[in-house]
C-alpha cells in the first residue's frame, strides 16, 4: 500500500511539473505573480517569497529566451537602420 | 609629394586589388547601393567602423566573382565588406602590390606616400 | 527597500569581440543565469556578484553593439537596456564600458555616445597585456582626465586581472556622478558624428594611441582562410575533424554510462520488491531518463569544438568565404554562425539570428535552423545506427560514421534546398549588408572555454533531470495502468492508455512503417527529441515480458525492427519539429503565431514525405 500511495504521489509530481514546464511563458509569469499575491496575504510565507518567488518572477519576467525584447514591439519589420 | 592627375583621384574602396593600400577620403552617397538600401544608416555604420576621412586602410582578401565580398583592414580592425557597401567609401591609393600581371593597369604611378 | 539590501544594476557595454564576455566571466565566475542557453551571446547574460561589504552586484552583459544607433536587434536591445526601456528592465544603475585597449578608436568612439546618456560609467581598458604586446601605449591617468570618468586597466583572461575594476565597483568612486534617472537620447545626426570623430581624434592624440604593429603569423594565416577555394577546403576539413572526433572519443565514455545504468537498473531491481515502484524506478527513470544521460558526453565534446572555434575568432572567417555562395539560396554570410550554432540547438541558433539586419534573411534563417542536425537528434541518430548498422570499416572511415556524416550533410543541403524555395517566394531581394569584423585570433581560452561546457552541462542534466524526467514518470504510468485484465495475452502495456493511444497513432504512421511503439514515443517526443529515446526506453522495458527488466534498448530494436522501418524513422528525424520549445521560440522572435505554424507544419510534411519514401524505398530494396 505505502508503495502505491509514492507512487501516486511521485507520479502526481511529475505531471504537475510536465504541465508547468510545457506552459507558455506568460502564463507562468502570470501564475507566479498570482501565487506570490497570494502568499503576500501570509506572513508566514514572506521568507519564501523573498528567497525563491521573487527572483523566480524577476527572472522570467527579464530573461526567458529575450521574451521581453519581443514583448516591447522592436518590430522585426520596419527597424530603425 | 608628386602626383599625377589620376594618382589624386579617389576611386572606390571596392576597386582595390588584394593587398593594396589606400588612404580613406570620404564616403559617397552616390554609391552603387541597390534601391531600398538605408544609405544614411549604412554610411554612418561604415564611419563608426573606422572608414572616417585619413584612415588607412588596406585589402586583405577579394572573394572571386568580382569581389564580393572583400576583406578591408583599417583602424587596426578587420572587416568583411559587400561590394556594395565597399563601393561608399571613397579612396586614394597609397602603394599598390607589385605584381607581375600587374602590368596592365592604365596609367597608374608607383607609390605616392601621404 | 533599504539601499544596501538592494542589488547594484550593473551593465557591460561594449563593441562586439572587446573581451565584454571574458569580463564578464571574471566578474561572476560561475555564477550566471544564462538566459537558458548560451552560445553565440546575443542574449542577455546575467550574473552576480557579492561584493566585500556584502552587497550584491547584478551584473548584465549586454550584446556587443557598435553604436547606440543600431543595425540590428540585438543592438537595439542593447540601446533599450540602457535607456530603460524594456518592460520591467529599469536602466542599469552603473555602466561598464568595455574597450580592447588594442582597437582603442572603435571602441572608444561608443563610450563617447554612451557617455552622452549620462549615467554613471566607468571604463574598463582591457587586453592590456595584449596591448603591450603589440606595441599599443595609452595613457590611462589622460585618458580618465579627458573622458572624465575612471579607467581601469584590465585583463579579463588572467586570475586577477579585473581587481582593479572590482575594487572601483565596490568603493562606488563612481557613485557621485549620478545624472538622469531616465537617461535622454536622440539619434545621433550626422553634426553629431563628426562631433565624435573630431573629440575621438583630439582624445588619441592626448593618450598616445597609435594602431598596433600589425600581427604577421595572423596575416599569414588569414592568406589561407580567406582564400575562396583554400578557405572553403579548410571550414570542410574542420568540420569533419570535429565531426569525427566527436563520435570517436565520446565512445568509451558513452559505453561507461551505459553500463552503469544498465547496472544500477539491475541492482534496483534486485533490492527493491517487485511492485509499482520498482517498475516506475527501473521502467521509468533508469531505462527512460538513463538512456538519454548515455549521450552526455557527445554533447560534452560536441560544445567543447563549437565553443573553441568560437573563441578563437575562426567562424567569422568562415562567414565571410560562405557568403558569396549561401547568396545563392537567398542567406546572408552571416547567417552561417546562427546556422553553426544551431547544430548544438536551434534555439541560440534561432536567437543568434538577430545579428542578421535584413529581415527576409532573418526570417529564412530561422525558418531553416531546425533543419541543422541538432545535439539532442544524436542520441536518436546513434541509438538507430547503431542497432541497425553493423560496425563495419570502409576504408579509414567507419560505416557508423559515415552515415551519421552523411545525415549531417543532409541536413544541411535539405536546410539550403529550403531556403532555396524561400527565396523564390521572397521576391525583389533587398540588399542585406555584411559589415561583419574578422577579430583577431587567439588561443581559445581555456576558463572560459570550461565554465561554457559547464553551463552546457547544466542544461542538459536540467533538461534530463527535469522535463524529460517527468515526461518518463508520467510515460510510465500511462503505460501500466490500467493493467491489463487477469486472463491478458499479449504484452501488459499494450491494455494501458499509452497502448490504446499508441494503437491509435499507429493508423496514421502505418504508412511509413512506424510500429504503435514508436507512434506512443513520439508523442512526448513532441517535448524534446531526446524524450523519444527515453520514451522507447521506457515502453520497450515495459514491454518485456516477465523478469527480463533489461534496460539495454538497442538489442531490443536491432533485433525487433525491419530496417526499412529504422531507416524511416531517421528520416523523421531529418525533418520533423519535434521540439516544443524551438516552436516557442520562433514565436517570440518573430512576434506572431503564423511562422512557428508554418515552420512545424513544412516540417511534419516534410518528415512524412521523406519517411514515406525511405519506408518504400528500403523496404522494396532490403
Amino acid at each position: 500500500m505505502f508503495q502505491e500511495i509514492l507512487v501516486g504521489l511521485i507520479v502526481i509530481a511529475a505531471f504537475a511539473a510536465c504541465v508547468w514546464k510545457l506552459m507558455p511563458a506568460r502564463r507562468r509569469l502570470r501564475a507566479l505573480v498570482a501565487l506570490d499575491a497570494w502568499a503576500a496575504r501570509r506572513p508566514a510565507l514572506a521568507e519564501f517569497r523573498e528567497r525563491s518567488l521573487r527572483p523566480r518572477i524577476a527572472k522570467a519576467v527579464g530573461s526567458g529566451c529575450a521574451g521581453c525584447a519581443a514583448n516591447v514591439g522592436v518590430r522585426p519589420h520596419h527597424r530603425p537602420r | 609629394m608628386k602626383s599625377t592627375d589620376l594618382n589624386s583621384t579617389s576611386l572606390p574602396l571596392a576597386e582595390l586589388r588584394r593587398g593594396d593600400v589606400a588612404l580613406v577620403t570620404g564616403l559617397a552617397n552616390n554609391s552603387v547601393l541597390p534601391q531600398n538600401a538605408n544609405d544614411a544608416a549604412l554610411l554612418s555604420r561604415l564611419r563608426d567602423l573606422g572608414f572616417t576621412a585619413g584612415a588607412r586602410c588596406e585589402v586583405m582578401a577579394r572573394m572571386w566573382l568580382g569581389g564580393d565580398p572583400l576583406v578591408v583592414r583599417v583602424g587596426g580592425s578587420t572587416f568583411a565588406l559587400r561590394r556594395a557597401e565597399a563601393s561608399a567609401v571613397c579612396v586614394q591609393r597609397l602603394q599598390e602590390q607589385v605584381r607581375p600581371s600587374a602590368a596592365l593597369e592604365p596609367k597608374d604611378a608607383s607609390a605616392a606616400t601621404a | 527597500m533599504d539601499a544596501t539590501v538592494t542589488p547594484l544594476r550593473v551593465a557591460l557595454v561594449g563593441v562586439p569581440n572587446c573581451g565584454k564576455t571574458a569580463l564578464f566571466n571574471r566578474l561572476t565566475g560561475s555564477r550566471q543565469k544564462v538566459a537558458n542557453y548560451p552560445g553565440v551571446t546575443v542574449e542577455r547574460r546575467e550574473g552576480e556578484r557579492v561584493a566585500a561589504d556584502g552587497r550584491v552586484l547584478r551584473v548584465l552583459d549586454l550584446p556587443g553593439t557598435y553604436s547606440l544607433n543600431p543595425t540590428t536587434l540585438d543592438e537595439a536591445i542593447t540601446r533599450d537596456v540602457l535607456l530603460g526601456r524594456l518592460v520591467d528592465a529599469p536602466s542599469p544603475e552603473l555602466v561598464v564600458c568595455v574597450v580592447d585597449a588594442v582597437h582603442l578608436p572603435i571602441g572608444l568612439r561608443l563610450v563617447l555616445e554612451v557617455k552622452r546618456l549620462g549615467l554613471p560609467m566607468v571604463l574598463a581598458l582591457n587586453r592590456m597585456d595584449v596591448a603591450k604586446r603589440r606595441g599599443v601605449k595609452i595613457d590611462a591617468a589622460r585618458l580618465a582626465q579627458e573622458l572624465g570618468v575612471a579607467v581601469l586597466p584590465t585583463v579579463a583572461v588572467r586570475r586577477g586581472g579585473a581587481d582593479t575594476l572590482i575594487d572601483a565597483i565596490e568603493s562606488a568612486k563612481w557613485a557621485g556622478h549620478r545624472g538622469l534617472s531616465s537617461p535622454a537620447w536622440q539619434e545621433t545626426t550626422a553634426e553629431d558624428a563628426e562631433q565624435f570623430q573630431s573629440d575621438l581624434r583630439g582624445i588619441l592624440a592626448a593618450v598616445g594611441y597609435a594602431p598596433p604593429a600589425d600581427n604577421d603569423l595572423g596575416k599569414r594565416v588569414d592568406v589561407v582562410l580567406l582564400h575562396p577555394l583554400g578557405g572553403l577546403l579548410v571550414l570542410a576539413v574542420i568540420m569533419f575533424l570535429m565531426f569525427q572526433a566527436v563520435f570517436s572519443w565520446a565512445e568509451a565514455p558513452m559505453d561507461l554510462i551505459e553500463r552503469a545504468m544498465a547496472a544500477l537498473g539491475a541492482w534496483v531491481g534486485a533490492h527493491l520488491p517487485a511492485g509499482a515502484l520498482s517498475s516506475l524506478l527501473v521502467n521509468g527513470v533508469i531505462a527512460g531518463a538513463g538512456s538519454v544521460l548515455v549521450f552526455l558526453p557527445q554533447i560534452i565534446l560536441l560544445f567543447f569544438f563549437i565553443l573553441a572555434l568560437e573563441d578563437s575568432g575562426y567562424l567569422p572567417r568562415a562567414a565571410y568565404v560562405l557568403d558569396r555562395w549561401m547568396g545563392f539560396v537567398g542567406l546572408s554570410g552571416r547567417a552561417f554562425i546562427p546556422l553553426l550554432s544551431s547544430h548544438a540547438c536551434a534555439i541560440p541558433g534561432i536567437m543568434a539570428a538577430r545579428t542578421i539586419p535584413n529581415w527576409r534573411d532573418r526570417l529564412t534563417t530561422i525558418m531553416i535552423a531546425p533543419l541543422m542536425t541538432c545535439s539532442a537528434r544524436i542520441p536518436v541518430y546513434t541509438l538507430l545506427i547503431s542497432a541497425m548498422i553493423p560496425n563495419r570499416a570502409i576504408g579509414w572511415f567507419n560505416l557508423r560514421g559515415l552515415i551519421m556524416f552523411g545525415l549531417y550533410v543532409g541536413g544541411i543541403l535539405s536546410a539550403l534546398l529550403v531556403a532555396f524555395v524561400m527565396k523564390q517566394f521572397a521576391g525583389k531581394r533587398q540588399y542585406s549588408p555584411l559589415m561583419l569584423e574578422l577579430p583577431d585570433f587567439q588561443w581559445p581560452h581555456g576558463g572560459n572555454l570550461l565554465l561554457g561546457l559547464w553551463e552546457r552541462v547544466k542544461i542538459f542534466m536540467n533538461r534530463v533531470g527535469g522535463i524529460i524526467l517527468a515526461l518518463m514518470i508520467v510515460l510510465w504510468f500511462l503505460s501500466t495502468y490500467p493493467a491489463p485484465p487477469l486472463d491478458a495475452t499479449g504484452p501488459a502495456i499494450q491494455y494501458s492508455f499509452a497502448g490504446k493511444l499508441g494503437a491509435l497513432l499507429e493508423h496514421v504512421f502505418r504508412p511509413i512503417g512506424f510500429n504503435w511503439q514508436i507512434s506512443i514515443a513520439l508523442v512526448p517526443g513532441l517535448a524534446a527529441r531526446e524524450v523519444a529515446v527515453g520514451a522507447l526506453g521506457t515502453v520497450y522495458a515495459m514491454s518485456a515480458a516477465g523478469d527480463d527488466l533489461s534496460s539495454q534498448l538497442q538489442p531490443v530494436i536491432a533485433s525487433g525492427w525491419s530496417l526499412a522501418t529504422a531507416c524511416s524513422l531517421i528520416a523523421w528525424y531529418v525533418f520533423a519539429p519535434q521540439c516544443l520549445s524551438t516552436l516557442a521560440v520562433v514565436k517570440r522572435e518573430t512576434n506572431s503565431w503564423r511562422y512557428p505554424l508554418i515552420m512545424a507544419g513544412y516540417l511534419f510534411a516534410l518528415a512524412y514525405i521523406a519517411a514515406f519514401i525511405t519506408y518504400r524505398v528500403v523496404a522494396a530494396w532490403a
